[in-house]
Order: structure tokens, then sequence, then C-alpha cells
């Protein structure tokens, strides 16, 4: 496996994820590809650590950073999504249309 | 972990949120307000603390992942006063739930806090993880009235934009640390090439989401609308400060503009950003929604000042900053009175203002015609500052296209002074009776908006101490 490997399977998983985001109609598989997207970065910084810059820590502590924050990221929306669930019963984007102008 | 110490105003807000939060489950219900004095309170004395610490050398310095200049220390001022503005303003709102008001402030302080750190810091990592404190806080923010359905659908098309434009940033991020391999944006040595370009570029996007710039603007006008007043106001002034700051710190002074000429790309969105903003806001009906659109093209100003990429832009930037914390926070505390009177935010609301209450009327077209940029106002002032630093650099056409921006916003601005001076009021509308923090922030905004624009000196000098970027 070379570095053009890692760097091919992560540009398909974050085009995979901008287009999943771009056209899921319900909100958990956008939360699904949004994740995809983080992950397809921390391939990219795990892969760049051990390939070009092996004599430090930077990528694999980024990487970590990052699961963590993505983590934290979904359960805020998880939590919106159940509030905005309570008063709407759907998960669906295209039922949100009160704000609009 | 150099000089942490340096970040102690940032540090010590972070530490009285928590103290609000721990507050919250300990307060009994009937004093929860007190939880709103307390924020602005913290909010105000560490604003107190930065402003005594100015005098001192040893508050400015280098640490491991982040730079305090003169140029932090006054960006950190802008917010601080900002939060302090808007949590006067929630103290008058009533539709906050008055429970969680120990929340809502820990919120609010927790998001400053990360706004102080993001125009000090240095490394992409400290960036990342303070936008993504700022933007944490503010979904929560937005959706703060739970049971309105309005309020959650702006919070979940806020999170859904920011969640997307921070995992492409980070992506960029990724690339830009396997083209440089470091995070460190001054200490980068990166060669050029096409992967550091795309990550910058992917960067510049998830900044731009913060800043409401063009491309990544969608979420603004909804998140605005649904969010409760004082958080709107908030949103529409401190992240877009603090991140203009960061813009400019990254690709002025960080980044050799010979190896990495984005100012193209930077000229391009502040054409579309402005000219999207203004003429969106000629087509909208609610007060809230046309000020988001309104801030979105002050936003396209701010730009112009960021691609002329000399010292007088970075001055113009921050000259115009503090001028439009002024008058957009002047401009949302009159729409939150007005529209709590009302029950509804429509621009109907504001028929026959003049006659109900003069002073509310009076102090909102100060803010509308100086956003507009006419004269003796402050407003007027930092756009003259921006458009003659592009003029300087030889953008003379974007300065052009600003001023016709400028005339064309005046056309929506005052669409709603019109209504309030030659409309006669709707039936059975009383006189807008406003709390008495409504009427403090509103008399500081407009107070700011008179005296930058008759005596701007000031402002103008103490700009110039704090733009010296390292």
């Amino acid at each position: 496996m070379t570095l053009a490997d890692y760097m091919t399977v992560s540009a398909l998983l974050f085009l995979i994820g901008v287009f999943g985001a771009l056209t899921r109609r319900n909100i958990i598989g956008i939360l699904m590809s949004i994740e995809l997207m983080f992950n397809a970065a921390n391939l990219n910084l795990a892969a760049f650590d051990r390939f070009l810059h092996p004599e430090g820590l930077i990528g694999q502590t980024l990487a970590i950073f990052t699961i963590t924050v993505a983590a934290a990221e979904i359960v805020v929306g998880l939590a919106l999504l159940l509030a905005i669930y309570r008063n709407t019963d759907t998960t669906y984007v295209e039922d949100f249309h009160l704000l609009k102008g | 972990m150099q000089n942490l110490s340096l970040l102690s105003p940032a540090l010590a807000l972070s530490g009285l949120a928590v103290l609000a939060l721990l507050a919250d489950m300990l307060v009994p219900p009937s004093r929860a307000r007190n939880l709103y004095h307390f924020g602005w309170a913290s909010a105000a004395g560490t604003l107190a603390w930065l402003v005594a610490g100015l005098a001192d050398p040893a508050s400015r310095g280098a640490g491991s992942l982040w730079v305090v200049d003169a140029y932090a220390q006054f960006f950190g001022m802008t917010i601080l006063l900002a939060l302090v503005l808007c949590l006067l303003m929630g103290l008058d709102y009533k539709a906050l739930p008055e429970r969680h008001a120990g929340t809502f402030t820990a919120l609010m302080l927790l998001a400053s806090s990360g706004l102080m750190i993001l125009v000090s810091a240095t490394d992409l990592l400290l960036i990342f993880v303070a936008l993504e404190l700022v933007s944490l806080s503010s979904f929560v923010l937005v959706g703060f009235e739970r049971g309105n359905p309005k309020s959650n659908e702006g919070a979940m098309k806020y999170f859904l934009f920011g969640a997307f434009s921070s995992a492409i940033m980070v992506y960029g991020i990724s690339l830009y640390y396997g083209a440089a391999g470091t995070t460190h944006l001054i200490r980068g040595a990166a060669a050029p090439g096409p992967m550091l370009m795309l990550g910058l570029i992917l960067i510049l996007l998830g900044f731009g989401f913060k800043a409401s710039l063009a491309p990544m603007h969608f979420w603004v006008p909804d998140a605005y609308e649904g969010a409760p007043t004082p958080v709107t106001t908030f949103l529409s002034v401190a992240p877009k400060i603090a991140t203009f700051a960061l813009l400019v710190r990254v690709f002025v002074s960080v980044l050799p503009a010979a190896q990495f000429d984005l100012q193209a790309l930077v000229v391009l969105m502040a054409l579309t950003t402005m000219t999207i903003g203004n003429f969106t806001a000629f087509f909208q009906n609610d007060a809230k929604r046309l000020l988001a659109y309104s801030s979105i093209a002050q936003a396209g100003y701010l730009l112009i000042g960021l691609a002329a990429g000399t010292g007088r832009g970075v001055e113009a930037v921050m000259m115009y900053s503090f001028v439009y914390l002024a008058m957009n926070v002047g401009a949302f505390a009159v729409v939150q009175a007005v529209g709590q009177e009302a029950g509804s935010y429509d621009l109907s609301s504001f028929d026959g203002l003049a006659q109900r209450s003069l002073g509310l009327a009076l102090a909102m077209t100060f803010c509308l015609l100086s956003l507009a940029g006419i004269p003796p106002l402050a407003g007027f002032m930092g756009k003259l500052y921006i458009f003659s630093s592009a003029v300087e650099t030889g953008h003379w056409w974007l300065a052009a296209a600003g001023l016709v921006n400028s005339v064309a916003s005046a056309y929506f601005y005052f669409r709603i002074a019109h209504r309030m001076f030659f409309r006669a009021p709707r039936e059975g509308a009383a006189p807008v009776v406003a709390g008495p923090y409504i009427y403090g922030a509103v008399a500081v905004a407009v107070v700011g908006v008179l005296l930058f624009g008759v005596h701007p000196e000031p402002l103008i000098a103490g700009v110039r101490a704090s733009a010296g970027l390292p």
C-alpha cells in the first residue's frame, strides 16, 4: 500500500460523503455522510503522518482531536434532531419549510 | 505549552461559564434570572481586566499555538463588548425559558471564549478546536427556544451547514498538513503546490461559513430568523468579526502573498457576497431576515479590506468591524423591542413607530443609515476607510462595486425608515415599551454610531496602534 492508495481511498470517501450530504433527504443520512467526510480527513492525516512526516506526532494528534470533536458535533446534532422530531414528527429535510424568503 | 497565561482572559471566561452551568442546577427557578446578571457582569469584568492589562507589555507575547498581540487584544475587546450587549438584550427577551438561564449564559460565555482564542490562534489545530467550540455552543443557542418549531428548524439547518463545512475544513487541514508537515501557520515552510493550494481553499471555505461569505451563506437567514433575537445579534456580530480577524491573520500576515495568490478568489468572494446580500435583502418582509441579508452584505464590504491586503486594508477591517458591532447591535436591539411588542418580526410591525415611540424610531434610523453608509455616521467613516484601502492597491473597480452596492442597499434600509415615519400605525398598536436593558444596549450602540461618525480620531488611533501584525 503506497501513499497514493491511501489518498485515493480518502478522496473517494470524502466525495461520497459530500455527495451524500447534498443529496440525502433524511437527516440521519446526512449526519452519516458528514461522518464519512470527517473520517476521510482522519485517514489522510494518519497516512501523511506515516509516509511523509514520520518524525512527529502531529498528524496522529490532529486525527484524535478530529475524532473527538466530530463525536461531540454529532451528539449536538442528534439532540437538535430529537427536539425537532418531538415538535414535527419527521426527520426529512423537505418537511422543514417554516423559514423561507 | 508555553505562555498559557497569555490566554487567561479567555480561559477565565470559560471558567465562569462552567460556574454558571453548575449554578444552573443549584439556583432555584425563581431566582434563575440572577444568572443573566452573573453572565453580563462576568463578561464586563473580563473586559475590564483585558483593558486594564493593555498597558502591561507582559500581557502580550507568543505561545506554542497562539500569539497574543495588540491585534488579538483589540478583537478580544470587541468580542467581549458584543457579548455584554447581547447578554443585556437577553435579560429583556421574554421567550427565553427562565429555568435555563444558567445554560444560556454558559453557552454564550463559552462561545465568546472560543472566539477570543480564535483571534490569537496561529495553529490550525487550535483554530479547529476553537471554531468547533464556537459552533457547538451556537448550534444549541440557536435552538434554545425548544418549543418553537422555527427555532428548531433554524438550529437544524445551521447545524447541517456547520457540520458540513467543518468537515470540509478538516479535510483542507489534512491536506495542508500533508504538504507542510506541520499545522503551524508561521513555522510551516510549506512548498507551494496543488495540494497546499487545495487545502488552503478548503480551509477558506470553512472560515467562510462562520463569516457568512458567499458560497457558504445559505444558513444565515434561516438561522437568524429562527434564533432568539439576542442570539441572532450575537451571531451576526461576534463570530463574524472574529473570523475576519482570523482570515486577516492567516491570509495577510502569515502566508507570504507571493507564493499563495488567493487574492483573485478573495476579490470574487467579496463581489458575490456583497451583491447577493444586498439584492436578496430587497425582497424580505421579515425584519430579522432583512438584517440577516444585510449582514451578509456587510461581510462582503469587510472582504474588500482583506482583498486589499495592505496594512491600511487591515486597519480598515478592524475599524469597520468595530463600527459594524455598534450599528448592528443597535438595529437588532430595536428589532427585538418592536418585534416582542407586536408578536411578529414582520416589517409591518414598524408601521408608524415614530408616532408610538420616537426614541426607538430615531435610534433605528441612525443605525440603518449608518449601515447604509450615509455621511455623518460611523458606517460612512468605516466604508470610506475600506474603499480607500482598495483604491490605494489598484482595486478601484472593487471599490466602485462596493459603492454601487451601498447605494443599492440604501433602498431596503430606507424601506424600514419609511414605514416608521410615514405610515400610520396599525389598528390598536400600542407604544413600544421595552425593558431598561434594551434601552441600555440601544443607547450604547447609538452613542457609538454618532460619536465615531463625527469624531472618529480616537477609534482610528486605537486601530493604528493595534494593527501591527507580526
